[in-house]
C-alpha cells in the first residue's frame, strides 16, 4: 500500500510531467513494467505518467537501473507495458499486435543506440538504406534518400565506407542517418554519446539539436552525461522506476 | 540490396569458417555422389537391358547347364526371331590372375545377331567365324591386355583347366551403356570338343530375341511350359528381369550403400546446422537491431535462411564440380577397365549431379530451420542486450 506521502509525491510528479502546450506526442498513463527473475518480481517502472510534446527535445537522466532504457524501449515499441497505457503518435501501443508494432517502429520511430549497431557487411549508404527495404520504394529511390540522409549528417564523402573504416563519431552519424531516413515522428536515443570522446559527442549533440530545431523532430534521449542533458530543452529524472 | 543478399554477405564475415564449412559440405557431397554413381552404375544393366531379349536358364540355378538340343526347341517357338547360347568359361590372364574379366564360349554364327549392341567390323567377324581358335575381345579389355587383331593370347582356364591359346581376330565396340566392354569370347565348339563325352553338348544359358517385347512374359511362360515335362526344367525371363534377379543377390550391399549415403547426408546437415547456429548466436544483437528498425520475425528467418542457402548451394556446386572430374577422368575409367563385368559404364549421370546439388540445398534449408526459428523468437530487448 502506498503511504499518503508517496501518493502526494507521485501526484506532484505527474503534474510536473504533463505536456506544456497541450499537444503531446507521447502519453503514458500509469505505466508499469515488471520483470521476473525466477519467482522474484522486479518492478522496473512503477506507475509512470508522462506527456512529451511534439517537437520537443527531452533528456531522461537517472542512475543505472533506474528504468531509463526500459522506458525508452516502451515508448519506441520495442517492449510492452505490464500495465497502464502507452500512446505514441496517436497509436495506442498496448493494443497493437506484433506485426502492427513492427510497422509502427518502421514508420514512426527512429532509434539511435549507444553502440551504433551498424551492420558490418554493409557500407554506410547501405546501412542507412536498411529501413527503406521495408518500403515499396525502388532501389534508385532508396539510394537517393539514403544519400540525402548522409548529407544531413555530414557524411556525403563516406557513403561507400564500411563501418570498420569509420571513426566512432562517424559511425554514430551513420546510425543517426539510418534513424532519420524514414522521416520518423519521434527519435529515441539511448546513450548516443556514451561511447564517444567529448569532441565527437558534441558533434552528435549538435546534430540532434539541428534535427530538433530545423527538421522539427521530437527527440527523447537517455543519458548519463549532464553536459549532454543540458542540450535538451526538457530534462527529466527517473529514480527507482519513478519519474521525480 | 535485398534481405537475402545481406544474408549471403553475412556468410563471408568469417571467411575461414565459411570456407571450411563449404569444404566439409563438398566432401560429403562428393562421397554421396560417388556412392550414388556406384548404385546407378550397378543398376544400369537393368535400366538399359534390351526389352526384346529373353534368357533361358536351368530352373534350379544359373550355374547348372541345359542340354544344347533345347536351343533348337526355343528357336522354333512362335514369336522368337533369333537365338544363341553361351557357356561361362572362367578364364584368367595368367600374368594377372587376380584381375577379373568375363570369358565365354559362344556360338559365332548367331551371337552378334542377338547382341546387336556389340559392334564389330564385318571383316573381323568373318575372320573369327572361320577361325576355330579365334577370339573377340572388347575394346577396353584389348587396351588393358595390350592386344590387337592378329595377336596370340593364352587364357588360363579355371573351370576348364589348362592353357587355352587363341588368336585375337577382332575387337568389338559398344553402342549401348549396358555392354561390358571387357568380355573375351571364343567358339563354343572348341570348348565342347575338348570336354569329356558326358559333359558335351551342354550350354550355360540360351538367349533369344522376340518379335514383340510386350509379349515377353507370355513367351517366357510358353517356353518354360515346353520343358516342364522334360528331364531338365527351365526358367525364362526377360533380360531385364534376369538382371534384376542378379541384382537381388547383392541387395544387402546395395541397401548398405544406401544407408551409408544417408548417414553422409546427415553428417553434412549437422555441419551446416552447427555453422548456421554459430552465426545466429554471433548475430543475435544485429537481429535485435533489425527488429528495432521494423523488420519482422519473418525477415529475421529470411536472413538466416539466406546464409544457409548460400553455404549449401556452394557446398553442392563445389562438391559436384569436384566429383565430376574424379568420376569421369579418373575413377570411372579405371573401374570400367578393371571391373567392367560389374560396372560396364561407370560415369556420373546428370541425374546424380542434380540430386547432389538439390539435396545439398534441401539439407542446408532443413538444418537452418531451428536456428532461424530461435533467432526470430528472441525478444528485441533480449537480443539487444546480447553481446556478440
Amino acid at each position: 500500500m502506498d503511504t499518503s506521502t508517496e501518493k502526494a509525491d507521485r501526484a506532484a510528479s505527474n503534474e510536473k510531467n504533463k505536456s506544456t502546450n497541450g499537444k503531446p506526442i507521447v502519453e503514458l498513463r500509469g505505466v508499469t513494467k515488471v520483470f521476473w527473475r525466477g519467482k522474484e518480481e522486479l518492478r522496473v517502472l512503477d506507475g509512470i505518467n508522462l506527456e512529451i510534446d511534439e517537437g520537443s527535445f527531452e533528456a531522461l537522466m537517472g542512475p543505472s537501473g533506474s528504468g531509463k532504457s526500459t522506458l525508452l524501449n516502451l515508448i519506441a515499441g520495442l517492449d510492452r507495458v505490464s500495465s497502464g497505457t502507452a500512446r505514441v503518435a496517436n497509436r495506442d501501443l498496448t493494443t497493437l499486435g506484433d506485426s502492427d508494432l513492427a510497422k509502427f517502429r518502421a514508420q514512426t520511430v527512429g532509434f539511435i543506440f549507444q553502440a551504433y549497431n551498424l551492420m558490418p557487411v554493409l557500407t554506410a549508404r547501405e546501412n542507412v538504406e536498411l529501413p527503406l527495404l521495408l518500403t515499396k520504394l525502388s532501389g534508385a529511390e532508396r539510394k537517393k534518400r539514403a544519400l540525402t540522409a548522409l548529407r544531413v549528417v555530414g557524411l556525403e564523402d563516406r557513403t561507400e565506407h564500411y563501418p570498420r573504416q569509420l571513426s566512432g563519431g562517424q559511425e554514430q552519424r551513420v546510425a543517426i542517418a539510418r534513424a532519420i531516413v524514414n522521416d520518423p515522428t519521434i527519435i529515441v536515443a539511448d546513450e548516443p554519446t556514451g561511447d564517444l570522446d567529448r569532441k565527437s559527442a558534441d558533434d552528435i549533440l549538435n546534430l540532434l539539436e539541428r534535427l530538433n530545431r530545423d527538421f522539427k523532430k521530437t527527440i527523447l534521449m537517455v543519458t548519463h552525461d549532464p553536459a549532454a542533458a543540458e542540450r535538451a530543452t526538457v530534462q527529466r529524472r527517473l529514480d527507482k522506476g519513478v519519474l521525480v | 540490396m535485398t534481405i537475402v543478399g545481406i544474408g549471403i554477405r553475412n556468410v563471408w564475415r568469417n571467411k575461414t569458417r565459411a570456407l571450411l564449412t563449404v569444404l566439409g559440405g563438398s566432401v560429403a557431397i562428393i562421397a554421396f555422389v560417388l556412392l550414388r554413381t556406384v548404385l546407378w552404375a550397378w543398376n544400369i544393366g537393368v535400366e538399359y537391358a534390351a526389352k526384346d531379349r529373353l534368357a533361358t536358364r536351368h530352373r534350379v540355378s544359373m550355374i547348372m547347364p541345359l542340354p544344347k538340343r533345347y536351343v533348337e526347341i526355343v528357336r522354333e517357338t512362335p514369336g522368337i526371331t533369333q537365338t544363341t547360347w553361351a557357356n561361362w568359361f572362367g578364364g584368367k590372364d595368367p600374368k594377372h590372375p587376380d584381375e577379373f574379366f568375363a570369358t565365354m564360349a559362344v556360338d559365332p554364327d548367331t551371337f552378334f545377331d542377338v547382341y546387336t549392341e556389340m559392334s564389330i567390323p564385318p571383316d573381323q567377324k568373318a575372320a573369327w567365324r572361320a577361325d576355330r581358335r579365334g577370339a573377340i575381345v572388347g575394346d577396353v579389355l584389348a587396351r588393358k591386355l595390350g592386344v590387337k587383331p592378329g595377336d596370340k593370347y593364352t587364357l588360363q582356364g579355371t573351370i576348364f583347366p589348362g592353357d587355352w591359346e587363341f588368336t585375337i581376330d577382332g575387337i568389338y565396340l559398344a553402342t549401348a551403356k549396358s555392354v561390358d566392354r571387357s568380355q573375351f569370347i571364343f567358339h563354343w565348339s572348341l570348348l565342347n570338343e575338348t570336354l569329356p563325352e558326358r559333359q558335351r553338348d551342354l550350354v550355360g544359358w540360351i538367349i533369344s530375341r522376340t518379335d514383340n517385347p510386350s509379349r515377353s512374359a507370355d513367351l517366357s511362360a510358353s517356353i518354360d511350359k515346353v520343358f516342364d515335362e522334360k528331364d531338365v526344367q527351365t526358367t525364362t525371363m526377360s533380360e531385364r528381369a534376369m538382371n534384376n534377379s542378379f541384382m537381388a543377390m547383392f541387395s544387402a550391399i546395395l541397401t548398405a550403400l544406401d544407408f551409408v549415403s544417408i548417414i553422409i547426408l546427415l553428417i553434412m546437415m549437422l555441419i551446416l546446422g552447427n555453422t548456421i547456429a554459430m552465426g545466429v548466436r554471433e548475430r543475435t544483437r544485429e537481429y535485435g537491431v533489425l527488429r528495432a528498425l521494423g523488420f519482422s520475425p519473418g525477415h529475421v528467418r529470411t536472413f538466416v535462411m539466406g546464409e544457409a542457402l548460400t553455404v549449401s548451394v556452394l557446398a553442392g556446386v563445389v562438391g559436384v564440380g569436384l566429383a565430376y572430374p574424379i568420376v569421369q577422368l579418373g575413377m570411372g575409367r579405371w573401374i570400367e577397365e578393371n571391373l567392367g563385368g560389374f560396372f560396364p559404364y561407370f560415369r556420373m549421370s546428370p541425374g546424380t549431379a542434380a540430386v547432389g546439388v538439390l539435396l545439398s540445398i534441401a539439407l542446408g534449408t532443413v538444418s537452418a530451420i531451428i536456428p532461424a526459428i530461435q533467432a526470430s523468437k528472441l525478444t528485441i530487448v533480449d537480443s539487444l542486450r546480447r553481446v556478440g
